[in-house]
């Protein structure tokens, strides 16, 4: 493999859906449109395959790192690079985006405006890249462009192609939600910068500010700044609210998107723990806080909505207290978890999403209080719809299981309390999943006209079976899977205990 | 005494005990495959029609009858003394540096309780092929069946906890498709529903108990976990109450007796196996497997006396005011196993294990018969015994089934539910407006009015708003102090920026010139 990793791997594996999306914003019709911008998504695929070929497993370190000077005053360069935690992230980023465009194949916009739908794929693809670009920047000024820069395309996807009345208000709540976050994120890394540069050169790069150190003071402002920036992004609760906004406005492939890769945790594990070590290890109390809080307000929000679409988005929310409490034990155990439990959400709560917007294409709504008895027409669709539900429970066979356990245990010895509250959020949770699905789903159907639709398409079961089949292969044995993870997670919680 | 060394040696000769371990992963699994082949079968949509009907069923029905043939042949070995206690595959996972194997564990009780599951897991699965014959949920039936054999096989074979918890979670869910296996009828979907969440607080109970194992006493191996007595009682009792709350859920004992009763929803056979004779004994099996931890914490075991023992006497009276055959048999169920748990505390345990086995065989009996009873019972059924029909209050108290489930229904559920919605106005009215997100029924753009461009939304949008008509007051005053020429030249400006705004406005000049902001940045 040592010629493998010659090559600037990440750097294309970022250039393929760019060069996708300037193909579709020039071809702009459909059927090439499509076909280009699933091509080019499944050859991200196969080229991230290739990354984690080419990786090497046994060491903990930053690996097929690229670099070119950018802004050489400052100190500024191109750097991407991957390591264990962030490997995975780049398959399952671009696996949800393969599915996300099949799932919006036939999409017309909802505006007024005539939109070609070449257009619909080259926003889809440049966020692609923005994406991809998050999990494998190594320099802060990179990071914050990529993470910048998602938000564009996505504020035109959702204020063109979203569903309903809601997706204009939807669409300015996040750009404006994420903007006010990006704030403090910028203003937390520029402080760490400072910081850590000692009358010399300033620094951004991400294994040379991980070696450093800076004094503690300056440690909880960073800390506390990038904790609100990626918060919002997680999102953390007393912050959440533009999630349940989105899962309304917004097209469901982009949902799923947002819902299965959750970018704020990815933030918090790379950057706002490690980098400040010291007032992460005080702040520990605020973190498992967080997450505990998360878990009950999501899951006791989820039983009360009366929208499939704001069950989901509630329980993700509570999903993601749980990685939360999962980071927030500083044990390897507790962030192999963390990790897992990402990665199933990449599987699982995107098929969810998915799952639903194939429903909501069939009766034109997913308000509970309309549905009902869905399964009498659409078994497949309401089986995968369950199994999605419980893969995200703790099913044992899915990946969920092994994370959950281990998130769980490592977290009952680090913070008993939220150990037994993260006890009582499974409670939740699974009633979250079975309320909504055995009023929308079983029983007697509520609307007449709804009983003659057709079940799953060949290509809307194969985006649902494709992430079935790997949630119960990965769950059932994990190991190796857990293996890849755990020299990044040991170099990890090491780094956060030798500047002790 | 010679005949029986005689067959130990013709056994030794017969059967490899090597080759019988390494095929003891295949007990559980038989079951889960089938189920999984069903499952891929009913994904596939080729399940429609009578036609397809044997396939189905026979698929379990080898499953279980492999599993039943392997275990026989273990049986056998072990009868002749020639199998480890315990079997170790493989490595599964490990928590920190708690490794968790995939491992089995063989012992007289083990053995004989997984014999015992699928002999009567695959005569429940004959009596279906026939009792469901053209029954729409004809396939979803095997398959949870399939499932649930897989998952109780796991429950008794399981070295550790971890991989007893995953047969314990297979069991609730198959319950759950079972139950909800009409599911046109609300009241078949509501019960499902209740029977897994109030499983699931076992299943909660039992994880703790994993993980307080997992870091106090270093393993979750059944057979290291009683350790050399040392651990502190503290922590022991802790870990137990999770165990024993998990066990107590699954027995259907006090507080959480009332879901077994829902859960007699789905078919006949199905109830039979879960809740007459098997998934019910399953408490009973923990509590014995728990019984090197046990031992060292007697309080606990005098809860178990004192909840078994009330349980018991709930089953019984309950049992008595039933007006038809399954409640009445559930309830002398629970009543039954309420014993075996008292049997546990008091330290009998091999006479609950003895029970729970016996019990077992003669309630699947019971159950299976339970339809035909009206044929095969000639006389009238047997009236409330004259002591309790005089008795008004207790009379009332049995019919009510003690009010369990409207205490839980006014303590739990609808607490949590009046919870939920007090945070989804907390969302709507507080922090929507703090945080200054525009509302869903007002567009961020239109109906504004017309002497606005736009409006500031909550605490953060007043704030802002109130700032910037400060700088504007400050701007006028500046502005109209001077002589007016400052005013032209700005207007002039103003002209060119709203030209040049108005192309922006227009999105692909909008889309250039952000294009063209990252090209300046690269």
């Amino acid at each position: 493999m040592a010629e493998l990793t010659a090559y600037p791997l990440l750097t294309v594996l970022l250039a393929w859906p760019l060069g996708g999306a300037l193909l579709t914003a020039i071809v702009r019709q459909r059927p090439w449109a499509g076909r280009i911008a699933l091509s080019s998504a499944l050859a991200t695929l196969g080229w991230s395959l290739l990354i984690v070929v080419a990786f090497d497993p046994a060491s903990g370190e930053f690996q097929l790192l690229d670099a070119a000077p950018w802004i050489a005053g400052l100190g500024i360069e191109y750097l991407v690079g991957v390591d264990g935690l962030s490997l995975f992230f780049l398959p399952a980023t671009a696996l949800i985006f393969c599915a996300a465009i099949v799932a919006s194949w036939r999409v017309t916009a909802s505006s007024t405006m005539p939109l070609s739908p070449g257009l619909y794929f080259a926003l889809l693809l440049s966020f692609e890249t923005a994406t991809l670009g998050i999990f494998c920047a190594l320099d802060l000024i990179v990071f914050f462009c990529f993470w910048e820069a998602s938000l564009i395309p996505l504020y035109f996807l959702v204020s063109l192609w979203g569903i309903g009345s809601g997706r204009q208000t939807a669409a300015v709540r996040y750009f404006l939600v994420m903007l006010a976050g990006g704030v403090p994120l910028l203003f937390g890394l520029l402080t760490l910068v400072f910081g850590q540069a000692k009358g010399g050169a300033l620094v951004f790069a991400l294994p040379t500010l991980l070696a450093g150190a800076l004094p503690e003071g300056t440690q909880y402002a960073v800390f506390l700044l990038l904790l609100i920036g990626f918060g919002v992004k997680v999102p953390l609760v007393p912050l959440h609210t533009w999630l349940p906004a989105m899962a309304m406005g917004a097209p469901a492939a982009i949902t799923a998107i947002l819902v299965g890769l959750k970018l704020g945790a990815y933030g918090l594990i790379r950057f706002a723990i490690p980098l400040a070590p010291l007032a992460a290890r005080d702040l520990q109390w605020l973190l498992a806080g967080l997450g505990t809080l998360a878990i009950l307000y999501g899951g006791v929000a989820a039983l009360v909505q009366s929208n499939l679409r704001g069950v989901l988005a509630y329980s993700s929310v509570a999903h993601v207290g749980l990685v939360i409490l999962g980071l927030s034990t500083f044990s390897a155990s507790g962030l192999q978890g963390a990790l897992l439990l990402l990665l199933n959400f990449s599987l699982c709560s995107g098929s969810a999403f998915l799952a639903l917007s194939f429903l909501h294409r069939r009766t034109g709504s997913t308000d509970i209080a309309q549905l009902g008895g869905m399964i009498r027409n659409l078994p497949l669709l309401s089986g995968f719809f369950l199994f999605f539900g419980l893969a995200g429970i703790g099913l044992p066979g899915t990946l969920s299981f092994p994370a959950e356990l281990l998130i769980i245990v490592a977290a009952l010895h680090s913070h008993t309390g939220a150990g037994l509250a993260a006890l009582f959020g499974t409670l939740l949770a699974a009633a979250a999943v079975l309320a909504p699905f055995g009023q929308a789903f079983l029983g007697r159907p509520r609307l007449p006209e709804q009983a003659e639709v057709d079940d799953l398409l060949p290509r809307e079961r194969a985006v649902l079976l494709l992430p079935a089949l790997l949630t119960v292969l990965l769950g059932v044995y994990p190991k190796p899977l857990l293996d890849w993870l755990r020299p990044a997670a040991e170099a990890w919680v090491a780094g956060l205990a030798g500047l002790l | 005494m010679n005949d029986f060394a005689t067959l130990q040696v013709l056994a030794r000769e017969f059967i490899d005990p090597a080759a019988l371990v390494a095929v003891l992963p295949l007990v559980p699994l038989l079951p889960l495959l089938a189920a999984a082949i069903l499952a891929l079968r009913l994904a596939a949509g080729t399940e429609h029609g009578d036609a397809q009907e044997p396939l189905t069923a026979r698929i379990a029905l080898l499953a279980a009858i492999g599993a039943l043939a392997l275990l026989m042949l273990l049986d056998l070995a072990a009868l002749f003394g020639t199998l480890p206690t315990s079997v170790v595959v493989g490595e599964w996972l490990s928590i920190g540096a708690v490794p968790i194997r995939i491992s089995f564990i063989i012992d007289a009780y083990s053995l004989s309780s997984a014999t015992l599951i699928a002999l009567i897991g695959g005569l429940a699965l004959r009596f279906s092929a026939t009792y469901l014959h053209r029954e729409r949920g004809f396939q979803r039936f095997f398959l949870g069946m399939s499932l649930f054999l897989a998952g109780m096989l796991l429950i008794v074979l399981a070295g550790n906890a971890v991989l007893t918890f995953v047969g314990w979670e297979l069991a609730g869910i198959s319950s759950w498709l079972l139950i909800a296996y009409a599911w046109e009828r609300p009241v078949a979907v509501g019960n499902a529903q209740l029977v897994f969440l109030t499983n699931r607080v076992g299943d909660a109970g039992f994880l703790l108990g994993i993980g307080l194992a997992a870091w106090s006493l270093r393993t979750v191996d059944w057979l290291a976990m009683p350790g050399d007595g040392s651990a502190a009682t503290v922590t022991l009792r802790l870990l137990l109450i999770g165990f024993v709350a998990a066990a107590l859920v699954k027995s259907a004992q006090l507080p959480f007796t009332p879901w077994i009763a829902r859960a007699l929803e789905g078919p006949t056979p199905s109830s039979a196996v879960f809740y007459g004779s098997l998934m019910v004994h399953a408490g009973v099996y923990l509590l014995c497997r728990m019984q090197g931890l046990l031992l060292q914490v007697p309080d606990m075991m005098a809860l178990l006396v004192l909840v078994g023992a009330a349980t018991a006497l709930y089953g019984g009276l309950c049992a008595l005011v039933q007006s038809d055959v399954k409640s009445a048999l559930v309830f002398s169920t629970v009543g039954q196993v309420g014993m075996m748990v008292a049997f546990c505390g008091s330290g009998l345990f091999w006479l609950a294990a003895v029970h729970s086995g016996v019990h077992a065989a003669w309630r699947a009996y019971q159950f299976l018969l339970a339809p035909d009873y009206m044929q095969l019972v000639g006389r009238p059924a047997r009236p409330v015994p004259a002591w309790l029909a005089k008795n008004i209050w207790w009379y009332t108290a049995a019919l009510q089934r003690f009010w369990l489930e409207s205490l839980a229904h006014a303590l739990i559920t609808r607490p949590t539910l009046a919870l939920g919605r007090d945070m989804r106005t907390l969302d709507a009215h507080l922090i929507d407006p703090l945080v200054g997100a525009p509302r869903n029924d007002e567009s961020p753009l239109g109906q504004l009015a017309a002497d606005e461009l736009i409006r500031g939304h909550g605490l953060a949008g007043r704030l802002l708003f109130a700032f910037s008509d400060q700088v504007r007051r400050l701007e006028d005053h500046l502005l109209l102090s001077g002589d007016g020429t400052l005013m032209k030249r700005l207007q002039r400006l103003v002209d060119y920026a709203d030209a040049v705004e108005s192309l922006l406005e227009q999105p692909r000049y909008l889309l250039l010139m952000v294009m063209a902001t990252f090209a300046v940045i690269l």
